[in-house]
């Protein structure tokens, strides 16, 4: 296991948005999170990268605890994240927005940047991750520009600059139209195939479903299944999670 | 990168040039003061242009430095540039001391805690009359060259080589990462910056450089009070990096050059002066969001 929350707990005021959940993701695997709206995805998600530290329970990266520690040493041990609401730098340029990307590896002196100016020494992998994505060509443009379905994929060139070995995604393919989603898919695939882990919160069933090699299901703010893909689409109370108690019985 | 060799060299003959075109003592001390607002318009638009912090802090650190270096010199006889030297370092931990502000605070909250920091600095100034002799002033200050002129290069040549490097740093990937958390710090984090240090970093060196703008001060007016550092200095250098263009490098520079001469050009209208300059002020603001250097900008793309 890559990462590893045992009994983690999460309260907003009276709010339990996340309760006594346990879930162990293997390394190199492309892992699903799922579960109706307000199931507290979105929360654990945040708890494991550091951007809400939990009130309870333990949370470990391979031997790394990460009880304590900010989100901004998560990235140095090789975890990286995007957002469900898209966070881009809207200003900069895409280049721009992935060169940020490359904080944890820059090694140059501070007064080398100071008497020398810009070595330029990330452009090339930032091209070559801009490419990936398919935006190479409109590398001087500005994020803000950009449409709705390209900022959510130049999201995660940035996150990508980091070089991760746990990435996880908050919903990264809501809002895009059915070509954009299967490039998306394609992505996805093709980063598990390059090693790296995939933690995946979703809504598209079709995405999730054709990618993801376990599916971890929440309601409720607690863990109501885990399984592979099509052991999730038969279970009896994912289904009636996802349908309502109405049809339950 | 040729291109930048050029605009660099002719400025430099420019700023050479303006002692022979300006030769009245009293213009030529207005090069100085206009040099000395280059240096803390720069260093305000590194806080507040690129790391994106809303500081109204500033007056306090061009204050330290001009009273640290001073007092350095004329109670403890130390020599200037030593004394210099100390006071730059002295206003580069009291930056530090207001970025522990800017690690919690954001925004306006951050506004008003630094326009509190300058206040309490210049009440210290005031009310600390054994050291500072408070509003009656310290007289008599030397500057550390001959005369006007030479104080002038001095400045100046300061001036050019801050902005040589600060040009240098934005450019560097640590520009890319003071814009990120202007931008957005939360996204900022997600990619591994500690915004609490970068933050730091950029009020540090940003009060230093004030600081050393101070240095200067006491030597130019040859008195030193603390009504000097009042907190309308902050909101002055704020307006120079506001009208020139804020978050450029060369903005703040224009910023600076036009608010140092335009009260000085509107003194034929008595009265009416700062009501002028107001107005052109709130214009500026009004038509050219992002400052004259964007304005010129869309002008000449707009000509094409």
């Amino acid at each position: 296991m890559i990462l590893q929350a045992k009994e983690i707990s999460k309260s907003f005021g009276g709010v339990r948005a996340v309760q006594n959940v346990s879930i162990g993701v293997p390394e190199k695997s492309i892992f699903a999170l799922i579960g109706p709206n307000g199931a507290g995805k979105s929360t654990l998600l945040n708890l494991l990268s550091g951007l809400y530290q939990p009130d309870a329970g333990s949370l470990h990266f391979e031997q790394t605890s990460l009880i304590g520690l900010p989100a901004h040493r998560r990235v140095r041990l090789g975890i990286a994240r995007t957002f469900q609401k898209i966070r881009l730098f809207k200003q900069l340029t895409l280049l721009e927005n992935v060169l940020a990307g490359f904080h944890i590896h820059q090694d140059v002196p501070l007064w080398k940047y100071l008497v020398y100016g810009d070595a330029g020494r990330f452009r090339e992998e930032a091209r070559s991750l801009l490419a990936f994505i398919g935006l190479e060509a409109r590398s001087g443009e500005r994020a803000g520009a950009l449409p709705y379905g390209q900022q959510r994929m130049l999201e995660i060139a940035r996150a990508l600059a980091t070089r991760p070995r746990l990435f996880m995604l908050d919903e990264p393919a809501a809002g895009l139209n059915a070509a954009e989603v299967e490039f998306l898919l394609q992505r996805l695939e093709e980063l598990g195939r390059r090693g790296i882990t995939v933690v995946v919160v979703e809504h598209n069933m079709d995405l999730v479903m054709n990618v993801a090699h376990r599916v971890f299901v929440m309601d409720h703010g607690e863990a109501l299944f885990e399984g592979t893909p099509r052991e999730v689409q038969s279970n009896p109370a994912v289904i009636a999670a996802y349908l309502g108690g109405e049809f339950a019985a | 990168m040729s291109a930048r060799i050029v605009y660099f060299l002719l400025s430099i003959l420019v700023v050479a040039a303006l002692p022979w075109l300006i030769t009245t003592p009293y213009w030529r001390g207005i090069l100085v003061l206009c040099a000395m607002n280059v240096l803390l318009a720069l260093s305000l638009n590194l806080v507040m242009g690129y790391a994106g912090q809303l500081n109204l802090g500033q007056s306090a650190f061009f204050g330290i430095g001009a009273y640290v270096s001073t007092l350095l010199v004329k109670s403890f006889g130390w020599n200037f540039w030593l004394a210099a030297l100390a006071a730059v370092g002295a206003a580069g931990l009291l930056g530090l001391a207001l970025a522990a502000f800017a690690a919690r605070l954001r925004g306006h909250y951050l506004a008003i805690a630094s326009l509190g920091f300058a206040v309490i600095t210049y009440q210290v100034l005031v009310n600390w009359e054994k050291v500072t002799q408070g509003v009656r002033g310290i007289y008599g200050i030397l500057p550390p060259v001959p005369n006007t002129t030479a104080l002038f290069y001095l400045v100046a040549a300061i001036a050019v080589l801050v902005y040589a490097l600060l040009d240098n740093l934005v450019r560097s990937p640590i520009g890319e990462t003071l814009r990120a958390i202007r931008e957005d710090e939360v996204s900022a984090a997600s990619l591994g910056v500690n915004g609490a240090l970068w933050k730091a970093f950029a009020f540090g060196l940003g009060a230093a450089i004030a600081g050393l703008a101070g240095v200067f001060y006491p030597g130019l007016v040859g008195t030193l009070v603390p009504d000097a550092f009042n907190i309308v200095e902050s909101f002055t250098m704020m307006a120079m990096v506001i009208v020139g263009g804020m978050g450029t490098m060369i903005g703040p520079v224009v910023g600076a050059v036009v608010l140092t001469f335009l009260p000085e050009l509107l003194r034929g209208f008595g009265e009416l002066r700062l009501m002028i300059y107001g107005i052109a002020l709130t214009l500026v603001v009004l038509f050219m969001p992002g400052g004259m250097v964007q304005a010129w900008m869309t002008l000449r793309a707009r000509i094409r």
